[in-house]
C-alpha cells in the first residue's frame, strides 16, 4: 500500500519502508528481551507497593478510611517515632563517612591485591547473620559484658558504662553492620580516579592537604553519595539492630509497624505508618537529588 | 516434627482399627507461636491427642491474629486451630474473625473461672510476675508492686514491657489500688493516665523496655538489670539454667494463652472435638513436664501425674491463683487501643 | 639560543640519574644538560626510560640516586607541587569537575591569585591556545584536540620556567597532531620556557626540537640537533629508529671501506673497528648514464624488484649484485610512469659521498654507551 501510495520516493529510496519495519522489529526485540526484568519489577516492586498503598486506606471495618493517616496526626508519638528514625539514620549515616572514607582511602591507596585481602576483611561480616552479629555487639557491650568488664578490670572506670541498650548501643550497631555498603562505593570511586589527576594537582602546585581538598574529595564525591544514600536507606528500614540494641528506648518506625500490627490486628495500620516512611524518603531523595544534581555527581566522577 | 514420625505413624495406625478407615482422611492445622512453648504444646496436648484421636495434625508457625483476619477477609482460612493470647484473641473474636465455641462437647466444668471464653478455650495458664536477682537482693526481694517501684528500698536498674498489655495493672497496685479494684480505675476516667504516670515516675530507674520473654530472661541471666517484669516460666528456665533469678506470685497478674478456630475453618467440627479433647485433665497434667506454664484444668492435678512440689510453682496452684489478679479480656477488648496508643507517647518522650 | 631571555627560564642538570625497578634498570646512570629555554625532545620506543626521565623532572618518580638541578637548585629531593613545572600529561589529567576555566585557573588559585585576576589570566592562556570563550564549558563537552589546548593553557598560565609534556598529541589524529606541533612549537618561541618533551614519534621529534636525547634501554644513545641526529646516527639503534634506512655489511682493507669488493668513496676518514653502511632511501638515487663518471657517487648496479606508489614519493626495493635489498625513495611528479623503472629492469643507483654514512660495528650493532 505504502509502495503504491508514494511511488515517487519508491524508486529514489529503494527498501526505504522494509528498512524501517525491520529497525522497529529490533526495538520490539529488544523490548521482548527486557520484558522478564520489566514484569519481575512489576512483580516484586510496583504490585507490593500498590498493595501497600491500598491496605493503608482500608479501615477496620473493612471499607475505605483514613483512620490510619488519622491516628498518626494524633498520637504524639508517631510523629516522634519518625523524628527518631531519621535522627538514628543520619547519625549512622555520618559516623559511617567518618569511620568510611579514610578506610577506603586507605584501600584505594593499597597495592590491588592487598587491596583485594583487605576488602574480602571488609565484606566478611556480610557471611555472618545479622542477628548474631547484634548479638555479638550485645555480650560485647552489656552492663557485664566484655568491654564494661576489661574496663573496670584495668581500672579505667569503676562503674559500668551503659554502652548498649540506648542510642549508643544502637548507633554502634548499626555503624557496624552499614560501614561495608559505604566503602564498597566509595571505594569503586575512589579506584576510579586517575592517578594522572592528582600528579597534575601536586603538579600545578597543590600540597597533598589541597590536592585532597580540590581533586580527590570532589571527584569521590559519587561514591560518598551513592554510599551515604545507601545507608542511609537501609537504616530508616532498619530493625534487628535497634529493636535488640536499643532497650525500647530507641524506638523506630519499622519496630512500630511490628507493634501496630499485633496490636490492631491489621495491616492498615502498619501499611499507612510504610507508606509515609515511603512518601517521607522520597520526599527527601527528591530534596537531595536538587541540590546535589544526581546526574552530574553519578555521572561526572570519570571519563 | 520429623523425629516424631514414627510415633504418629504408629498413631495413625491404632487409630486407623480403633476408628475404621473413614477417620484416615481427618487432618487438622494448627498454628501457633513456635520455640520451646510450641515445642511443649505439641508434646504435651498435640502429640498425644491427635494418637488417641487418630488425626493427622499439621502444625505451623504463624505472627498472630493479623494473619487470621487475612485469612477470613480473603476467604482462604487454611488454620483449623491457632494458639492465642487471650486478648488478642477477645478482640478478634468480637470482630467476628473466630468461631465461638461449643461448651456442650468442650467440658469446662473443672476450669478456673474466666478461662473459657466464647471464643477461646484456656490452654495453659502463666502469671505476668515481678522477678528479681539474688545476687543483687538475696532472698529479701521486692514483695510486692510497690517494691518494685520503691527505687530507694530496692536500688538497681530495673526492665519494663514495651507493650500497654499487662503494663498498667502493676503500676496502679503500685500506687495504691488494692487488686480488686484495679480494673474499675483502668475502665474509669482518667484511669489509665494514672497508671502511666506512675511507670513515669519509674522510668529514669528503666533500663530495657523489653519486648519478647526470651529477652526479660536473657536480661536476668545476663545480669544486665536487677528486676523486671516478665513471664513466670521463662525465669524458671533461666534458673535452671543457672540464672540468678527468683520471683513472686504476690499480686502477679493471672493470665491464660488459648485455642480458637478461625471463622470458616476448613475442619471445624473436628477442630472442636480436638479442643474437647486436650481440655481434658489428662493432657493438661502433661504440661508441667515440658514448661512451668500451669494446667487450665483444675482436675489435673488430681491425677497425681504432678508432683506436689512442682505444682506449688505453677500458676493456677491454687495457693498462687488466690495471690493472684486474673487479667480483665473485658478491658483490654473495650481500652487497649486507646492505652496503647498512651502508652506509646510515655515510651517515645 | 642565547639571545633568548633568560629569566622566563632555568636549565637543567641531570647527573647519574639512576632508577630500578626490582631487577629492570630504566634509567642506568643518566647525564642529561638542557640549556635555559632549549626545547629538548627525549626520544624512544615504550619502555625506554624517556618517561621515566621525565617523571624524576616532574619529582612523581624518586630515582635510586643521581641529582637533578634547575638552574642552581638541586631539587632531586623536593616533593612534586614544590617544583613549579608547567607538565602536559598524555591523558591531559584535566579535571572533570571543573569547568575550563577553573581548570586553567587552578594553579593560579593554589597560588593565592586574586579570582578577578585570576580568571582573566585563565582566559588570556585560553585564547593564546585560541580557545578564547570557552571557559564557562564543561571538560567533557569537549573534543580530543581542545582538551590539549586546555591541558596547555594550565600548564603555561602560570608561567613556569621549565615545561614538561609527556606525548601530548598521541591521541590526536594525524592532521591534528602536525597543525598542533607547529603551534607548540610558536607557543615556545613566544614564551621561552625551558621545554622538555616526551615522545616515541620521530617525525615529531624532528619537527619540533632544538635537540634530541635519543633513549633506549635506560640510556641515551644520542643527543643532538635533528639534523646532525638524522644526517649521522650514532649507532643502528638511531638508524634504524629515527627515519628509513638500508644497512649493507663492508669490510675493511686497512684505510679502505670495500662494499661488495669496491672501495667506497668517503667525505672523511672512517671510524676505527668494524663498520656497516647505511644508506637513507632517499638520498639514494637513480643514476642516468651521465652522472656515470660523477666521482662524488657511491655507485651499485642493481635490479628493481617493487615500486610502491605512495603519493608524494614513492618506494623502490632493489636487488644489489650480492642478493641482499636495498630501498630508494623518490619524488613523484607528472613524469612519474615515464621515469620510473618497471621490475625486473637493471638500475644504476648512486648514493652521494656525504650521504654515505658508516655506522660503528660489523653488522651496525649498536656501541654501548656511546650518547
Amino acid at each position: 500500500m505504502a509502495d503504491a501510495a508514494a511511488p515517487s520516493t519508491g524508486p529514489a529510496r529503494p527498501h526505504a519502508r522494509t528498512l524501517r519495519r525491520d529497525a522497529r522489529l529490533e526495538q520490539l526485540a529488544l523490548f521482548g528481551l527486557a520484558s522478564p526484568a520489566l514484569i519481575l519489577l512489576l512483580a516484586v516492586l510496583a504490585l507490593p507497593v500498590g498493595w501497600l498503598f491500598y491496605l493503608s486506606f482500608i479501615g477496620n471495618d473493612g471499607g475505605f478510611s483514613l483512620q490510619h493517616y488519622e491516628r498518626m496526626v494524633d498520637s504524639k508519638s508517631y510523629a516522634r517515632i519518625f523524628r527518631t528514625t531519621f535522627e538514628v539514620s543520619l547519625i549512622t549515616t555520618g559516623l559511617c563517612i567518618l569511620l568510611g572514607y579514610p578506610l577506603a582511602y586507605l584501600l584505594s591507596q593499597l597495592p590491588k591485591r592487598m587491596a583485594a585481602l583487605c576488602l574480602l576483611a571488609v565484606l566478611l561480616p556480610f557471611w555472618t547473620s545479622l542477628l548474631v552479629r547484634t548479638y555479638a555487639w550485645l555480650v560485647l557491650l552489656q552492663r557485664r559484658g566484655l568491654i564494661n568488664e576489661w574496663g573496670m578490670s584495668l581500672g579505667l572506670w569503676s562503674e559500668p558504662l551503659a554502652l548498649v541498650h540506648n542510642l549508643s548501643g544502637t548507633l554502634i550497631g548499626m555503624v557496624h553492620i552499614m560501614l561495608p555498603f559505604m566503602i564498597l562505593p566509595l571505594y569503586g570511586s575512589m579506584r576510579a580516579i586517575p592517578a594522572d589527576l592528582l600528579n597534575a594537582s601536586a603538579n600545578l602546585g597543590a600540597r597533598p592537604s589541597e590536592t585532597f581538598r580540590h581533586v580527590f574529595l570532589p571527584l569521590s564525591m559519587p561514591g560518598l553519595f551513592a554510599g551515604s544514600l545507601l545507608v542511609f536507606v537501609l537504616c530508616l528500614g532498619f530493625y534487628v539492630t535497634p529493636a535488640v540494641l536499643g532497650g525500647g528506648k530507641v524506638i523506630m518506625v519499622s519496630m512500630r509497624i511490628a507493634t501496630d500490627i499485633e496490636l490492631f490486628v491489621n495491616w492498615g495500620a502498619a501499611s499507612a505508618l510504610g507508606v509515609v516512611l515511603l512518601v517521607l524518603t522520597l520526599g527527601l531523595l527528591y530534596g537531595a537529588s536538587r541540590f546535589l544534581s544526581l546526574d552530574r555527581v553519578l555521572g561526572g566522577g570519570s571519563r | 516434627m520429623k523425629k516424631h514420625s514414627p510415633l504418629l505413624a504408629a498413631a495413625l495406625a491404632a487409630g486407623l482399627t480403633a476408628a475404621g478407615p473413614a477417620q484416615a482422611e481427618d487432618s487438622l492445622t494448627i498454628a501457633s507461636w513456635g520455640g520451646s512453648y510450641q515445642e511443649a504444646q505439641s508434646k504435651a496436648l498435640f502429640q498425644p491427642a491427635s494418637a488417641a484421636m487418630g488425626v493427622t495434625v499439621k502444625e505451623l508457625t504463624y505472627g498472630g491474629m493479623s494473619d487470621v483476619r487475612l485469612q477470613v477477609q480473603t476467604g482462604a482460612v487454611s488454620f483449623d486451630i491457632v494458639a492465642s493470647g487471650s486478648g488478642s484473641a477477645a478482640r478478634a473474636g468480637a470482630e467476628g474473625l473466630l468461631e465461638p465455641l461449643d461448651y456442650s462437647m468442650i467440658d469446662v466444668s473443672d476450669f478456673y473461672d474466666g478461662l473459657a471464653q466464647e471464643f477461646c478455650v484456656g490452654g495453659d495458664v502463666f502469671s505476668t510476675v515481678y522477678a528479681w536477682n539474688t545476687d543483687t537482693y538475696g532472698d529479701e526481694g521486692p514483695q510486692s508492686w510497690a517494691d518494685f517501684w520503691d527505687v530507694e528500698k530496692f536500688p538497681g536498674k530495673r526492665a519494663y514491657r514495651a507493650k500497654v498489655a499487662g503494663a498498667l495493672e502493676p503500676a496502679l497496685m503500685a500506687d495504691g489500688v488494692p487488686p480488686e479494684q484495679v480494673y474499675e480505675v483502668l475502665a474509669s476516667e482518667g484511669g489509665i493516665e494514672r497508671a502511666i504516670d506512675k511507670i513515669r515516675e519509674l522510668k529514669p530507674h528503666i533500663a530495657v523496655w523489653w519486648s519478647s520473654g526470651a529477652q526479660h530472661a536473657q536480661l536476668m541471666k545476663d545480669g544486665e538489670v536487677d528486676m523486671t517484669t516478665g513471664w513466670n516460666g521463662r525465669f524458671d528456665n533461666a534458673a535452671k539454667d543457672g540464672a540468678q533469678v527468683a520471683y513472686s506470685y504476690n499480686q502477679a497478674l493471672f493470665d491464660m494463652d488459648c485455642f480458637a478456630i478461625p471463622k470458616g475453618a476448613p475442619n471445624k467440627d473436628l477442630a472442636m472435638r480436638f479442643l474437647a479433647e486436650i481440655s481434658k485433665p489428662e493432657y493438661q497434667a502433661n504440661l508441667p513436664n515440658y514448661i512451668t506454664y500451669g494446667p487450665t484444668n483444675r482436675a489435673a492435678y488430681d491425677l497425681g501425674k504432678i508432683s506436689d512440689e512442682v505444682a506449688r510453682m505453677l500458676p493456677s496452684h491454687p495457693d498462687n491463683v488466690a495471690l493472684q489478679l486474673p487479667i480483665d479480656t473485658e478491658w483490654y477488648i473495650q481500652f487497649e487501643a486507646e492505652a496503647s496508643a498512651a502508652y506509646q507517647d510515655m515510651l517515645t518522650e | 639560543m642565547t639571545e633568548r631571555n633568560r629569566s622566563k627560564s632555568l636549565p637543567i642538570s641531570v647527573g647519574g640519574v639512576t632508577k630500578t625497578y626490582g631487577r629492570v634498570t630504566a634509567l642506568d646512570s643518566v647525564d642529561l644538560e638542557i640549556e635555559s629555554g632549549e626545547f629538548m625532545t627525549l626520544l624512544g620506543p615504550s619502555g625506554s626510560g624517556k618517561t621515566t626521565l621525565l617523571m624524576v623532572l616532574a619529582g612523581f618518580t624518586r630515582p635510586d640516586c643521581g641529582s637533578v638541578r634547575f638552574g642552581d637548585a638541586e631539587v632531586v629531593r623536593l616533593p612534586p607541587h614544590k617544583r613549579d613545572l608547567g607538565m602536559v600529561f598524555q591523558s591531559y589529567a584535566l579535571f572533570p569537575h571543573m569547568t575550563v576555566a577553573e581548570n586553567v585557573a587552578f594553579p593560579l588559585r593554589l597560588r593565592k591569585v586574586g579570582k578577578a585576576d585570576r580568571l582573566a589570566r585563565a582566559e588570556r592562556a585560553l585564547q593564546t591556545v585560541q580557545l578564547g570563550g570557552y571557559g564557562d564549558r564543561r571538560i567533557d563537552q569537549l573534543s580530543g584536540g581542545q582538551r590539549q589546548r586546555v591541558a596547555l593553557a594550565r600548564a603555561i598560565v602560570f608561567e613556569p620556567r621549565i615545561l614538561l609534556m609527556d606525548e601530548p598529541l598521541s591521541a590526536l589524529d594525524k592532521k591534528l597532531r602536525e597543525l598542533m606541533q607547529i603551534e607548540l612549537r610558536r607557543l615556545h618561541e613566544r614564551f621561552g620556557m625551558t621545554t622538555v618533551y616526551v615522545t616515541h614519534d620521530q617525525r615529531e621529534a624532528l619537527t619540533m626540537s632544538d635537540r634530541i636525547a635519543v633513549i633506549d634501554d635506560g640510556a641515551i644513545q644520542q643527543l643532538g640537533t635533528p639534523r646532525a641526529i638524522y644526517d649521522h646516527p650514532a649507532n643502528r639503534f638511531v638508524a634504524d629508529f629515527i627515519g628509513e634506512s638500508t644497512i649493507l655489511p663492508v669490510t675493511r682493507d686497512g684505510a679502505d671501506v670495500l662494499f661488495a669488493g669496491t672501495p667506497l668513496r668517503l667525505a672523511g676518514p672512517p671510524p676505527p673497528g668494524p663498520v656497516s653502511l647505511m644508506i637513507r632511501p632517499e638520498r639514494l638515487q637513480l643514476l642516468s648514464g651521465a652522472d656515470a663518471a660523477d666521482a662524488s657517487f657511491n655507485r651499485f648496479e642493481a635490479t628493481a624488484e617493487s615500486i610502491v606508489f605512495q603519493g608524494e614519493s614513492y618506494l623502490m626495493q632493489a636487488r644489489l649484485a650480492d642478493g641482499q635489498l636495498v630501498a630508494l625513495r623518490g619524488g613523484v611528479r607528472h613524469d612519474y610512469d615515464a621515469v620510473t623503472p618497471a621490475p625486473g629492469d637493471r638500475v644504476a643507483l648512486g648514493v652521494h659521498v656525504e650521504d654515505t654514512i658508516l655506522l660503528p660495528g660489523a653488522d651496525g650493532a649498536r656501541e654501548a654507551d656511546d650518547g
